[in-house]
């Protein structure tokens, strides 16, 4: 029996060569292609959402927050009860139910999900400290509802994600409750990995101009923003637009100028969806908490396209306004939502 | 069933060991949650819980588990050498062709440093110091393992995938994988170890020797080797050349820890060398070689360590128990020396702690970092928490967990958010909102104590547009910090942190 020959040197190289040659051609052209995801994802939300009080805001970046919504309040399209709402307040024992009824107040999840959608959704799952009784991570059932609404509408495949900053991303999800509400709903947990981060520009960054950002969530057709509302030191009360710090890289420079860095983040990243879970609040020695006492059962879901409507409904559970927050303000400075609740269509239901 | 079939379960054994080893390493890294059996072979090793029980002056169950090694070894000799350990498994797999023959040329005295290792390591222990605990294999490879192979192999991994990751047709291929791994046998953070080279140059030193002999830490200098070697010497079977032994010394040639005395006049198997590997028996030409059931002891060699020498090693360990006592660095307040939750007294910890490094190796944050000198010498490689490099997770209490000798206490969670590790301290000076005059209180939202141990005071400052603003200075309640170290760690200041926890 003959042996092969084992391959040359002069082979190998040439070998080596080729494949490194090819890999190196491959490599350069996608550069320009990372960066793309920044107008990328800007002309891909927009489409995604349904003509509704908040196209006006989304598109034209111009117009002040305050003038577009009560402009579009004026000319009500189809029938009042029926047309989707601008921001939903649901009551209710169950947070399952009052999750997918605040959905449906907003036109049903069909306006959100189309078939073989690759959807992610971002809750606040900042540490691996505290199980969910303590509110300091977001409802595992209210996450957990959101996954099966999605698949139920036909979604390709539904990740959940974000990057704690106390214990790891696999601890945390498991203390949180997240990962068996999700797993169960039949969504998948992601671990967000440093060598994916890509650097975006912020073309409407005032202060902030680019960052280093999970691509997936730019590249995903639809980002659900599932914050829980608490206390925060800083910025008073962490909600949607603070949630959103959960998907970059290096959040150090973010205190810098936290208030409109967080709405030059909110501006990149926008999604199309925010859902806050008050089932509890925390109402103090926030973000991380840890004492029962500090923590308010609220039973409640608040829902809307337009994030900052949201986050300034929820600053009055704490008997705040949209004003009284930082960021609130400033996204509402750059044309990023209405945070003037009285010209919205808001509706507010209770179930049982 | 023959020797030769015998020596395969023999390699088969080996090579499970060293697989579980390898396996248990990757299910403690960097994870909060103690997987079961992450500290046995600690638990088996009879040098590191004589060494631990002679320092701390204590018995210490769990490591009571080395009297089923001892027990092994009492009945058929350094088994555990031949068959289980994985560092003495791995040394004998890297082989060189000409270690045979260089062997030849070193002196079989050599052999006598293994027991002047031990009988100084456990002198030193005796004194309360446990600092030569670091050349037991176990740790050496652990702890190779922990600062310096994996780190560099997952160094390498997150490499390639950065390069890959520009191709975007590899991108779910990418993604699949780290779904997989990511989280599970990847850590989320790229580990980095102070030491990671001096110990890094140790393991990779010990597997050089190799090319000087067969085995060379386990035939000269392992100190556990030589602990199973002097209880071999009374082992209740051991093997032993027949009569029908025609001296053509193929049992030597073949004997990786050259086990064989092959002077003509006194051809024999020196039982505390020797480690059961039966290679010699399977390559016996007239099949004479098996175990005999003796009682009496085998007999002296020449490297034995005699009853003048073992008083040398003793007086040396005294003599190095006195001289590393008297550190000044074990004297002085030192504010770097934090150590991990649970401890409390510094000297109790040093005399306890076996450095064998599974803390550093599951802390999920790698806050546990390998000491130098800021203990002291007698403190090298013992565990040091650096907030700048990690933090002391708020929900995890794995270092207790997996310390197979207690020095790190295994206290329940609940417990283990009380124990006090240090305290946090600002400096005014440094503080963005306090001498900058700049918003920033990211160690007050760090804060994971229920009832934040730092608190906030507004204050009105000019900045440097000429504006008054309104920026919230941090202060410590000291009674409530328990020093964890997070607001350390993410003090966005450049350099050293303008809060830093402090030995307390």
């Amino acid at each position: 029996m003959t042996r092969r020959p084992p391959i040359s040197r002069r082979t190998f190289l040439k070998l080596t060569a080729t494949v490194a040659a090819g890999a190196a051609l491959a490599g350069c052209a996608p550069k320009q292609g990372s960066t793309i995801p920044t107008e990328a994802s800007v002309t891909r939300i927009n489409p995604t959402i349904p003509p509704s009080p908040t196209t006006g805001i989304n598109t034209t970046g111009s117009s002040t927050a305050e003038t577009s919504p009560t402009e579009t309040s004026s000319n009500p399209e189809p029938s009042s009860t029926s047309s989707p709402a601008y921001l939903a307040v649901v009551h209710g024992p169950d947070p399952a139910a009052i999750t997918r009824a605040a959905i449906e107040v907003l036109g049903s999840i069909a306006s959100f999900v189309s078939s073989g959608y690759d959807v992610i959704i971002k809750p606040n799952i900042c540490t691996d400290y505290h199980p969910p009784e303590y509110a300091t991570t977001t409802n595992p059932t209210v996450v957990g509802t959101l996954v099966s609404v999605c698949l139920e509408a036909g979604a390709k495949r539904v990740r959940v994600m974000d990057f704690p900053f106390g214990g790891t991303a696999k601890s945390a999800y498991a203390i949180s409750g997240i990962a068996d509400a999700v797993e169960a709903a039949g969504g998948e947990m992601h671990v967000m990995s440093h060598s994916k981060y890509t650097k975006v520009d912020i073309p409407q960054g005032r202060d902030l101009h680019s960052v280093y950002i999970y691509p997936d969530i730019l590249e995903a057709d639809l980002l659900i923003n599932v914050p829980i509302a608490k206390d925060h030191g800083s910025t008073r009360l962490t909600l949607g637009a603070k949630n959103l710090m959960g998907v970059i890289l290096d959040r150090n420079m973010m205190h810098m100028n936290l208030s409109q860095r967080i709405a030059d983040l909110t501006s990149l990243v926008l999604p199309t969806l925010t859902v806050i879970d008050a089932v509890r609040i925390l109402t103090a020695n926030g973000p991380t908490g840890g004492d029962l006492g500090d923590v308010k059962q609220m039973d409640t879901v608040i829902a809307s396209r337009d994030i900052v409507a949201a986050d300034a409904y929820a600053t009055t559970l704490f008997g705040l306004t949209g004003s009284d927050i930082g960021y609130i303000q400033a996204c509402a400075d750059m044309g990023l939502g209405s945070m003037d609740l009285s010209n919205i269509d808001l509706r507010e239901i209770s179930l049982g | 069933m023959s020797w030769a079939s015998w020596r395969r379960i023999r390699q088969a054994a080996q090579i499970l060991f060293f697989v579980f080893f390898i396996i248990l390493i990757f299910a403690v890294v960097q994870k909060r949650v103690a997987p079961p059996l992450a500290d046995i072979f600690f638990r088996l090793d009879p040098f590191a819980a004589v060494g631990a029980m002679l320092g701390s002056r204590q018995w210490i169950p769990k490591l009571g588990l080395a009297l089923l090694t001892v027990g092994v070894t009492l009945i058929i000799g350094r088994v555990w050498c031949g068959w289980i350990c994985p560092m003495g498994s791995l040394l004998e797999w890297v082989s060189f062709r000409k270690a045979r023959q260089r062997a030849e040329t070193i002196s079989q005295r050599w052999r006598l440093v293994k027991y002047f290792l031990l009988a100084t390591s456990l002198a030193l222990a005796l004194f309360g110091g446990l600092t030569l605990l670091v050349f037991d294999p176990i740790a050496i490879f652990t702890r190779t393992l922990t600062t310096t192979l994996l780190p560099a192999l997952f160094y390498a991994i997150n490499s390639i995938e950065n390069v890959l990751y520009r191709v975007d047709l590899l991108t779910p291929a990418l993604d699949g994988f780290e779904g997989l791994m990511r989280g599970t046998v990847l850590p989320v953070e790229q580990p980095a170890f102070a030491q990671n080279l001096a110990i890094a140059a140790l393991f990779f030193g010990l597997i050089a020797l190799n090319l000087l002999a067969h085995r060379f830490w386990c035939r000269y200098l392992c100190p556990l080797g030589a602990l199973l070697g002097l209880l071999s010497k009374v082992s209740l079977f051991r093997p032993v050349i027949g009569t029908a032994c025609t001296q053509c010394t193929r049992c030597a040639i073949v004997c990786k820890p050259g086990a064989i005395d092959t002077n003509p006049e006194d051809f024999h198997i020196m039982p505390s060398e020797c480690t059961i590997c039966l290679d010699c028996m399977a390559n016996c030409k007239p099949g004479d070689i098996r175990f005999r059931f003796l009682l009496k002891p085998a007999q002296r060699e020449e490297f034995d360590i005699s009853r003048r020498q073992a008083l040398e090693a003793f007086a040396t360990g005294a003599a190095g128990a006195l001289l590393l006592g008297t550190d000044l660095r074990l004297r002085e307040e030192n504010p770097w020396r934090i150590r991990p939750p649970g401890v409390t007294d510094e000297n109790d910890f040093l005399s306890t702690c076996i450095r064998c490094s599974q803390c550093m190796k599951i802390c999920p944050t790698t806050a546990l970092q390998p000491a130098f000198t800021q203990a002291g010498l007698t403190g090298t490689w013992t565990p040091l928490l650096v907030p700048r490099v990690g933090y002391c997770d708020f929900g995890c209490n794995a270092c207790g967990q997996v310390c197979p000798s207690g020095a790190i206490p295994r206290l329940p969670l609940e417990e283990k958010r009380q124990a006090v590790i240090g305290k946090a301290t600002i400096d005014r000076n440094r503080c963005l909102p306090w001498a900058s005059g700049m918003p920033c209180i990211v160690c007050e939202e760090m804060c994971p104590t229920p009832q934040k141990s730092i608190s906030l005071e507004e204050a009105q400052v000019i900045d440097s547009n000429g504006q008054t603003i309104t920026v919230k200075r941090p202060s410590v309640w000291r009674d409530l910090c328990i020093g964890c170290g997070i607001c350390e760690h993410y003090c966005p200041l450049e350099g050293s942190a303008a809060i830093r926890v402090y030995d307390a």
